[in-house]
């Protein structure tokens, strides 16, 4: 049983009503530690009660959280770290002194909390700005102090909404290499976002869910290479793919810049797809793939 | 005299400083501990804090957290000195017009007795003022001395009395006044001499003490002296408890509306982080007032001010006492309401309601105390926890309160202070993460806690 439930963050059960709206409708799933978790599902449909019932901010009308196979309380929530989809942090204090108090608060001595801190403003990159109030810092800035504040206890489990929107290229570089660098580490770490190109690339695992209800969930390689075949076909002078619309058994998943993503039925034989293409111009590509995660995400929620 | 007042002003001074020295002293390793010398972050902390942590766990930390933010802030600084000049001015400036710091020089010329010099220098007591005899070899030199201004006045064979400038009629500088009653004094004591008394009959006259006046009805209770030092401690209880819950509130809402709640929250309990901060502005506040009340005892002491004098230092420690009360009391009320705002802006319709009872309790207690004349209203309000802040204290400085009155409202005020904080409590910790728009204080009361749909 131990070993069964051990580095595993289990969400089991969850429903919460706002009067006639339900937010969470019985959600459960697990999240095991060692890998990086994405969270995804469309607006409003949980994510974020999720997040904060993992950590106590909103009460539940059933169902539980558990870690290690313990119903987490107070002071199990002192090892796991957050960061609130809404930036949380005190304005008028400084960035090292706000750290700090987070890490002293999660249980850390006062000379550990300062030792931390300074190690991970550096590993953000933002340790000159240590003694900066917050409200004078970048969009940026002010998310790597966040995950910083997140992260500055060395948390078993790591949850984050959206810790990537609003980020530059390298922002979104640093931010993920260091997720990726804890669940090395044996963390457990769990995360939002609506960007699917970078979850694909960040995450092993991905949780889908929708209306409070789990859709999907599973390793980002098996959701890719399960569900129906798919063809990338490329052909000249055909932008939109208007030669695949009428096919039977077809459907068009997405184009992008003249490359079509095209979804078979069992019974569709690929060569009657390149005859028509052929017909249609030039090929340029045309070749089997994999699914990709915005087509797993559209396709768990159709 | 003058050194005394210098002195006062050079104890303020270096308190001042002092102040300032512990406050950099306590933001220095706050602002240190990221620069390279990790190893001066923990042992340069102040053993105070250590022990708020060890005694009240998260709450201590979170209270840390506030007395480092609140002292380290400019508000504060400014604010603190502000009281502290106001405090110093209402001491000082009373003396300084009180009196002259000199004595009196008074010229003599030809012979004035031993019992007369007696009896003019009891006039100048009298009249608050101190003097010293000068004896003018002749009448010319006399003069001399008085148009330079050496003398202040001259008594010439104990039967007339000189001054530079004749005196009008409503001249009430202390020369003016030295000189009427001198020239009173010597007038009386020439008629008694001229009456044939001897000097015992004379003296006997002079002390003469006067009848006893009786009432036919029993006076009515309450005509006391009004009370300067009284009206000056209310003043400064008001702005204070005002500063102190303000705090409460603007600390509460920031919290709320910067939402870093939700990232302190998902370490530490609701309860722990009110009582934390509640705990920590409310140290501040401690200290705030007992520096000033320090300050404006001590600087009484030194420059004679009459703060000291009768009831006037019972009633500062008294009203020290009652604005602990005060805070206690009002900063749940505050937290409570700041935890229902949505927005920064919603803060002012928000405070208006809860500055009320404080506003007439102070209004009522002060007209009170400037008048001398306590009333039923201010009675009343002296049992109320919200007003007694005031009214008690007033009360008290006019001498109309009895021991077990005083604990009475002390009692009623700590029973409901634990009680509204209970209440806050809950309520606080039902309010302070639902986002979306202010809460209505039914759904707090409802069985049901539930908080705004996000998702």
């Amino acid at each position: 049983m131990v070993a069964e439930t051990a580095g595993l963050l289990e969400i089991d059960g969850l429903t919460r009503r706002y009067g006639t709206i339900v937010a969470l409708d019985g959600l459960s799933f697990s999240v095991q530690a060692g890998q990086v978790v994405g969270f995804l599902g469309p607006n409003g449909a949980g994510k974020t009660t999720t997040m904060r019932a993992v950590f106590g901010l909103t009460d539940l009308d059933s169902g539980e959280v558990r870690w290690n196979g313990t119903k987490v309380d107070q002071p199990a929530r002192r090892r796991f770290g957050y960061m609130p989809e809404e930036r949380g942090l005190y304005p008028g204090m400084l960035v090292g002194d706000q750290v700090e108090y987070i890490g002293r608060l999660h249980g850390l001595s006062a000379a550990d909390a300062a030792t931390a801190t300074k190690m991970w403003l550096e590993r953000l990159g933002v340790a000159d700005r240590a003694s900066s109030k917050v409200d004078v810092l970048s969009h940026g800035n002010q998310q790597r102090v966040q995950l910083a504040a997140a992260l500055v206890h060395e948390p078993e489990v790591i949850v984050l909404d959206e810790p990537l929107s609003g980020l530059d290229p390298a922002g979104i570089d640093d931010i993920g290499a260091v997720l990726v660098e804890r669940a090395n580490a044996g963390c457990c770490v769990l995360f939002s976002s609506h960007q699917l190109d970078l979850v694909e690339d960040l995450c092993e695992s991905v949780t889908i869910i929708d209306h409070g209800k789990l859709v999907a969930s599973g390793r980002v390689d098996d959701l890719a290479t399960s569900g129906q075949r798919r063809l990338v076909v490329r052909v000249d002078g055909e932008r939109d793919a208007a030669w695949a619309r009428h096919l039977p058994g077809i459907v068009v998943s997405e184009t992008n810049g003249g490359e079509a993503r095209l979804v078979l039925d069992e019974s569709i034989d690929s060569d009657v797809v390149l005859r028509a293409a052929m017909a249609a111009g030039r090929v340029t590509e045309f070749s089997f793939a994999r699914r990709r995660l915005s087509e797993v995400f559209r396709e768990a929620l159709a | 005299m003058t050194q005394q007042i210098i002195l006062a002003v050079v104890v303020v001074f270096v308190a001042a400083r002092l102040t300032l020295r512990y406050r950099r002293h306590r933001a220095r390793p706050a602002s240190t501990s990221l620069p390279p010398a990790t190893s001066s972050a923990p042992s340069s902390k102040p053993p105070r804090r250590s022990v708020l942590v060890s005694v009240f766990g998260d709450a201590g930390l979170v209270a840390q957290r506030e007395i480092r933010e609140r002292i380290r802030g400019r508000v504060f600084q400014v604010g603190t000195a502000i009281i502290l000049l106001v405090v110093v001015a209402a001491i000082v400036i009373p003396v300084l017009t009180r009196s002259k710091s000199q004595p009196e020089r008074v010229g003599v010329v030809g012979a004035l007795s031993a019992p007369l010099r007696t009896a003019v220098s009891a006039t100048a007591d009298g009249i608050g003022t101190t003097m010293t005899f000068v004896s003018e070899p002749d009448q010319s030199a006399a003069d001399a001395d008085l148009r330079s201004g050496k003398l202040d006045l001259l008594i010439v064979d104990a039967e007339q009395v000189v001054v530079a400038t004749a005196i009008s009629a409503g001249d009430t500088s202390t020369t003016a006044q030295l000189a009427g009653a001198a020239a009173q004094t010597l007038g009386t004591a020439a008629a008694f001499q001229a009456a044939g008394l001897t000097a015992a009959q004379a003296d006997a006259i002079s002390h003469a003490k006067p009848v006893p006046v009786l009432g036919l009805r029993p006076a009515a209770t309450g005509h006391h002296k009004p009370s300067p030092a009284s009206v000056v401690t209310l003043v400064l209880v008001f702005v204070m408890l005002s500063q102190y819950t303000t705090w409460i509130l603007t600390g509460v809402v920031e919290e709320k509306t910067s939402r870093v709640v939700e990232v302190l929250l998902a370490a530490v309990r609701p309860a722990q982080l009110l009582g934390g901060k509640v705990l920590g502005i409310g140290l501040v506040a401690a200290a705030q007032a007992s520096l000033l009340v320090a300050v404006a005892l001590g600087l009484s002491k030194a420059v004679g001010s009459d703060l000291l004098h009768g009831t006037g230092a019972l009633t500062v420690l008294v009203a020290l006492l009652w604005l602990v009360l005060g805070y206690a009391f009002y900063c749940w009320v505050y937290a409570a309401a700041g935890s229902t705002v949505e927005r920064q802006e919603q803060v002012q319709s928000l405070a208006f309601p809860l500055v009320v009872p404080v506003v007439v309790g102070y209004l009522v207690s002060v007209t009170a105390a400037a008048s001398g004349t306590p009333n039923t209203f201010l009675d009343v309000l002296a049992y109320l926890p919200p007003t007694a802040p005031f009214a008690m204290p007033t009360l008290v400085g006019l001498g109309a309160a009895t021991w077990w009155e005083f604990s009475i409202s002390v009692a009623l005020s700590v029973a409901s202070t634990i009680a509204i904080a209970r209440l806050a409590t809950s309520v606080y910790r039902r309010a302070i993460l639902r986002t979306g728009r202010r809460v209505r204080i039914r759904e707090l009361m409802s069985a049901k806690p539930s908080a705004s749909p996000r998702t």
